[in-house]
């Protein structure tokens, strides 16, 4: 079964002549265990599909459903709920919280998320991973854009999400990171089941995907498949 | 409070200067009401010792205790229980030695319940006969001394201190308190006048002295030549800075939630739910007016130790713990405006 299914959904943005058709009938379904990835040029609507899909927005038409559950038809305090829980989302830009150093971003998940929440020992691992275990002390304002999506990452796994939303979540890192981050993604993948869905233009990442889809022009195509699929 | 309190340490400077003007604004409202308490102690503090309930003037007298002129036949014949003979005559007081001083002479009968039971020596003794008086405290500290003996006016009597009296201010001039022969005298008025007005510590009706104009000690000391319009200038410009209060942490949330809109988006986006958020601005408007108006206090404190005794001030801490109350439920309502913003911030357009 699906985790996370998107159903001929449409966005406008705009009213009268300045209206733009962003997403065109645009039907997707993410599987538990699987990485997927969406590649689309600057402005395609990679960020309208993300917030779509994660319930920020509602589509102009269409649905979006989250374990069979249709979202729109939640109430909002749900939906946030509904967040919190089962979404980790890395969002493009604005992560974290200026006033709060990289060890406290993760304090304000601890005291509105109090359980279910990743393991010391996991965390340890993932900062490790992240190599950001010496920045705890800092504040965003003193990292760089690199330092910042890492710790970015790290917050959005740290809920331990069943679905993992990411908007370009390589673009301020180096080769070396970003086989990082590809492998932390198919490993979340793989090892814990989770659905990974990255949107990207950064082509480095292909090799970690399962599918591969392109946006272009509002609608989305698959370019690749999983082997066993 | 994690969110508050840690966005107010990372932002010193912001916070910092909200808190000193409410520092400022409390101050000044709690100043102002020390003021406006000082100067009615000075205008009715000697009406209030006297446990005043009930107050017969004459009906020509247009309110006012100096314009009035009691006479025998006014009292119709009724006994004096309850009631004490007051005259009352402004008066300037000199000694060799001493600065000249302007003051209030009240005269009184030594057998009715002022003179019995209210003046309350704090050195000396009670005044005996026609030539000895007892005189408001204030005017040890202008040269004038127990012995002494003074002249009232340009009388060539002289009239012995022989007692002081704490709080006897009446129409903010210290009190002297003589007999009512003096009275007279000072007043160049023959026997038939009685008094400048009637004083009871019980409540009394109109029908009481019938011929005489009758006032509950409320309506007396309202009606005290100054004192509401004193009250209400007062009165207003306290309300008015209450309203700046107000207006000041509901502006200063707002520009500071305009700033963090897109704060609050990564937060809306990441599930955090509106009603955490609303929690900690509404925390921090607390906090932030908890701050000021203990600044405020504080401040106050200060100055009513530092400040020269010639200043009428008072400081009624109750009173001040009150409106200190208020300014914090202010606080609450000016923090309604970014509650509104924050429940209708849509994450996704705050995020591009
Ligand atoms: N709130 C909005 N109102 C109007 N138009 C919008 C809004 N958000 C996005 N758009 C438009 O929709 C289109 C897709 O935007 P989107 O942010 O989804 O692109 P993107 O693929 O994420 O681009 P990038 O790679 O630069 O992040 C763009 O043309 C953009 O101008
Ligand atoms: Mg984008």
């Amino acid at each position: 079964m699906s985790k996370l299914k998107l159903v001929d959904v449409n966005k406008y943005y705009g009213e009268g002549i300045s209206r733009v058709h962003v997403l065109k009938d645009v039907s997707f379904s993410a599987k538990a265990g699987e990485l997927n990835l969406i590649l689309g040029p600057s402005g395609s609507g990679k960020s309208t599909f993300l917030t779509i899909a994660g319930g920020l927005q509602t589509p102009t038409s269409g649905k979006v459903l989250i374990d069979g559950i249709d979202i729109e038809k939640l109430s909002s305090k749900k939906r946030d709920e509904l967040r919190l829980q089962k979404i980790g989302f890395i969002l493009q830009s604005y992560n974290l919280l200026p006033y709060l150093n990289v060890a406290d971003q993760f304090k304000l998940v601890d005291r509105i998320k109090k359980n279910g929440n990743v393991s010391s020992e996991a965390f340890d691992e993932l900062l490790e991973k992240l190599a950001i275990k010496k920045l705890l002390k800092q504040y965003p304002s003193e990292l760089s854009g690199g330092q910042n999506q890492r710790v970015a990452i790290a917050r959005a796994l740290y809920t331990n999400p069943e679905i993992i939303l990411a908007d370009e979540p390589t673009a301020a890192l180096d080769s070396n990171l970003v086989k990082t981050v590809g492998q932390l993604f198919q490993d979340l993948a793989k090892k814990e089941g989770k659905a990974v869905i990255a949107v990207t233009h950064d082509l480095r990442l292909r090799e970690y995907a399962d599918n591969v889809y392109e946006l272009a022009d509002g609608k989305l195509t698959l370019s690749k498949n999983s082997p066993d699929q | 409070m994690f969110l508050a309190l840690k966005e107010m340490k990372h932002e010193k400077l912001h916070y910092g200067l909200i808190v000193a003007m409410i520092v400022l604004i409390s101050y000044l409202m709690f100043f102002l009401m020390g003021m406006m308490l000082g100067l009615q102690n000075e205008n009715d503090a000697a009406i209030k010792e006297w446990g005043t309930e009930t107050v017969f003037l004459n009906k020509n007298s247009n309110d006012n205790l100096g314009q009035s002129i009691i006479t025998r036949d006014q009292l119709s014949g009724k006994g004096q229980k309850n009631v004490a003979l007051v005259g009352q005559a402004p008066v300037v007081l000199k000694e060799k030695g001493a600065s000249k001083e302007s003051a209030q002479f009240i005269g009184l009968d030594p057998d009715q319940f002022i003179s019995r039971e209210k003046i309350k020596i704090t050195s000396g003794r009670q005044a005996k006969g026609n030539n000895e008086i007892v005189v408001d405290k204030s005017l040890s500290k202008k040269g004038y001394h127990l012995g002494d003996r003074v002249t009232i006016n340009s009388q060539n009597e002289k009239y012995k201190i022989v007692g002081f009296v704490n709080d006897a201010k009446f129409s903010v001039a210290p009190v002297i308190y003589g007999s009512l022969p003096v009275w007279r005298e000072l007043r160049g008025l023959n026997s038939s006048a009685v008094a400048s007005g009637l004083f009871s510590d019980n409540k009394l009706s109109k029908n009481t002295y019938p011929d005489l104009q009758h006032y509950t000690v409320n309506e007396y000391i309202n009606k005290l030549p100054g004192y509401s319009a004193q009250n209400n200038t007062f009165t207003f410009m306290i309300g008015f800075l209450m309203v700046i209060s107000l207006i000041v942490i509901a502006v200063f949330l707002y520009i500071l939630t305009m700033q963090k809109i897109s704060h609050y988006a990564v937060m809306r986006a990441q599930g955090i739910p509106a009603r955490h958020l609303i929690i900690a601005t509404v925390t921090q408007s607390i906090f932030l007016m908890v701050c000021g108006v203990i600044g405020g206090i504080l401040l106050t404190l200060i100055t009513s130790v530092a400040i020269p005794m010639s200043v009428p001030v008072i400081m009624n801490w109750p009173l001040i713990s009150l409106m200190a109350v208020g300014l914090i439920v202010l606080g609450m309502i000016g923090s309604l405006l970014p509650v509104r913003m924050i429940i209708k911030i849509d994450p996704v357009q705050a995020l591009n």
